[in-house]
């Protein structure tokens, strides 16, 4: 098993009668991407600043790689963590102060603040505005600075608190691209908090769903995403399906992945034989008896497992070897006269389905 | 009056002065830090007691020091009555509530979640608080200017427990007065426009200091 890097016992937070936060046990393990998901004002930002030491709860114990780091002394290894609040706020002075200000904090000699310096804005393609004040930049730039000025620390633990919020939708997809790389490249311990499903379902090597100040459910992505713990997780993931496979190859620009024992086609780029997450929503899905010649790639088959009642839509889950979810109005369902345990065909076009590699 | 008195009493006025606004920032800022980082019960009844030392007379303090070091006063023993010395007191006195005062209101005006950006960045309280003096400069010598023309420009401090005294005490505005009394307004209105002159020098050297290194803003057109 891999090291457990950070955990934390019996945290609780109270804030007047009731109370805020309640965590009994939480671990995070060496290099992995942990994301922390929930709704706004679930406690997910508060959970993380007490976990980077930056508030208090009201009782709990936090170890940083098997130490007990709050105990009141700010230690070496309390340093070791970088918290990056979700509004990036800057320093006086240029790019390269704010890029810098992590490593004057901790003295580091000036001939290696520059080699990082060099490194890391060659990372974030920052070099073009060392020079300039970051209060003159962009949306994105902004964003690159506020992660490459952790990323400079070189921290052991990083703690980001929705860092793609209120980004548009291109540049955020560069820069959840270019982070995910990066971050895997240094190895850096990192969790993550987003409410944002396709950030978590690209990030997260584990996903943990905070609701009221409670993590309802943990564990890898696709199993979160495919069988939520309760209503309530169902809600807010959207009933996403979530399919793990491998890519085999390209043919004619579709890309082909292996799963479950079928190939499936997509748009996307993944060389052969990488793991690759493939998402679609359920009111993508269509559903039907006898399987048509139409100009959808996909087809899956299986049997109906649940037919639940939402106002004016249904949602079935087919048992296609996966989990697949399927939205459809209450008048096709009549249509086709589904019940549960019938086969039925699933069918999605290439077009429908999101690639992302884990 | 000769040049080499003229130099004395501006000399005189400018390290008294000087003096009085360099002590006041040492004890000012820490005082406001102090303030500021703290969380107490009576922290507003202080800082409504700072503000109000903003505004207060220079003769009234004048009254106050010169009670304490009257001759037979309570610090009287120090003889300080009508010596420079006590004229830096008194108008330390002035100038560390505007200081003090100015300096808290610019380290509020810093943005909360920019210090809680550097601890998070691993900063220790020491290296926080110079990001707050950093962050906070423009309204530090804001502080610093406000306080230095206020000391340079009173009068009624200086004459009360400095006594005026020729060659010793006699300071620019203590000058202005005495020369005006007598009837010499060439001589009152040259020493004024040294005291003008004097003034606006260190005030030109501070805010050199307060915008260096500033970026250039964009400013809106107002036009």
């Amino acid at each position: 098993m891999e090291k457990t890097e950070l955990e934390i016992k019996g945290l609780r937070l109270t804030r007047g009668s009731n109370w805020v936060l309640s965590v009994p046990s939480f671990e995070l393990r060496k290099g992995e991407c942990l994301v922390l998901f929930g709704p706004n004002g679930a406690g997910k930002s508060t959970f993380l600043r007490i976990a980077a030491l930056l508030e208090e709860a009201d009782s709990g114990e936090i170890y940083y790689q098997g130490r007990l780091v709050n105990d009141g002394n700010r230690t070496e290894l309390g340093r070791r963590a970088v918290y990056l609040l979700q509004k990036p706020v800057f320093f006086k002075g240029t790019v390269r102060d704010n890029l810098l200000l992590g490593l004057k904090f901790r003295r580091l000699e000036s001939s290696e603040q520059e080699k990082r310096l060099e490194a890391i804005s060659r990372l974030f393609q920052l070099e073009p505005y060392l020079d300039r004040s970051p209060f003159e930049l962009s949306g994105g730039e902004k964003q690159r600075v506020h992660l490459a000025r952790a990323f400079i620390i070189q921290p052991d633990f990083l703690f980001l608190d929705e860092p793609f919020n209120g980004l548009d939708v291109d540049l955020k997809d560069l820069l959840l691209e270019d982070f995910s790389r990066i971050r895997k490249s240094t190895g850096t311990t990192t969790i993550l908090v987003t409410h944002n499903r396709d950030e978590a379902a690209f990030l997260a090597d584990r996903i943990m769903v905070m609701i009221d100040g409670e993590i309802v459910q943990a564990g890898p992505v696709e199993e979160v995403f495919s069988r939520p713990a309760t209503p309530d997780i169902s809600r807010l993931l959207g009933h996403e399906t979530l399919v793990e496979g491998i890519a085999v190859g390209e043919e004619q620009g579709l890309l082909k992945i292996s799963a479950h024992g079928q190939t499936i086609q997509a748009y996307g780029s993944a060389l052969p034989g990488q793991r690759v997450i493939l998402t679609f929503r359920p009111e993508e899905v269509i559903l039907t008896k006898d399987r048509p010649r139409t100009s959808v790639r996909n087809w899956f088959y299986g049997p109906v497992e649940e037919i639940k009642s939402f106002d004016r839509m249904i949602l079935v889950s087919v048992n296609c070897g996966f989990n697949l979810k399927a939205l459809i109005s209450r008048a096709s369902l009549e249509e086709l006269n589904l019940q549960p345990g019938e086969q039925v065909w699933a069918g999605i076009k290439a077009s429908a389905l999101t690639v992302a590699a884990p | 009056m000769s040049l080499p008195e003229l130099l004395q009493i501006t000399w005189l006025s400018l390290t008294v002065s000087g003096l009085a606004v360099l002590l006041a920032f040492l004890t000012g800022l820490p005082s406001a830090i102090w303030l500021y980082l703290r969380e107490f019960r009576g922290k507003r009844f202080i800082i409504s007691l700072i503000n109000t030392g903003m505004g207060l007379p220079p003769v009234v303090i004048g009254l106050f020091i010169a009670l304490l070091f009257w001759r037979n006063g309570p610090l009287g023993f120090l003889q300080l009555i009508y010596t420079p010395a006590a004229m830096v007191i008194a108008q330390f006195i002035i100038a560390f509530p505007v200081v003090a005062g100015l300096s808290f209101v610019a380290f509020e005006q810093v943005e909360a979640e920019l210090l809680l950006q550097a601890r998070a960045l691993g900063a220790s309280r020491l290296q926080m608080i110079k990001i707050l003096i950093n962050e906070s400069r423009l309204g530090q010598l804001a502080a610093l200017i406000a306080a230095f023309g206020g000391v340079i420009s009173e009068v009624g401090a200086v004459m009360m427990v400095g006594g005026n005294l020729k060659g010793y005490t006699r300071v620019l505005t203590t000058s202005i007065v005495q020369e005006t009394r007598m009837g010499n307004f060439t001589a009152a209105i040259y020493l004024s426009l040294v005291l003008l002159a004097l003034s606006f020098t260190v005030n030109w050297l501070l805010t050199s200091i307060q915008h260096r290194g500033e970026t250039k803003w964009k400013r809106p057109n107002w036009k």
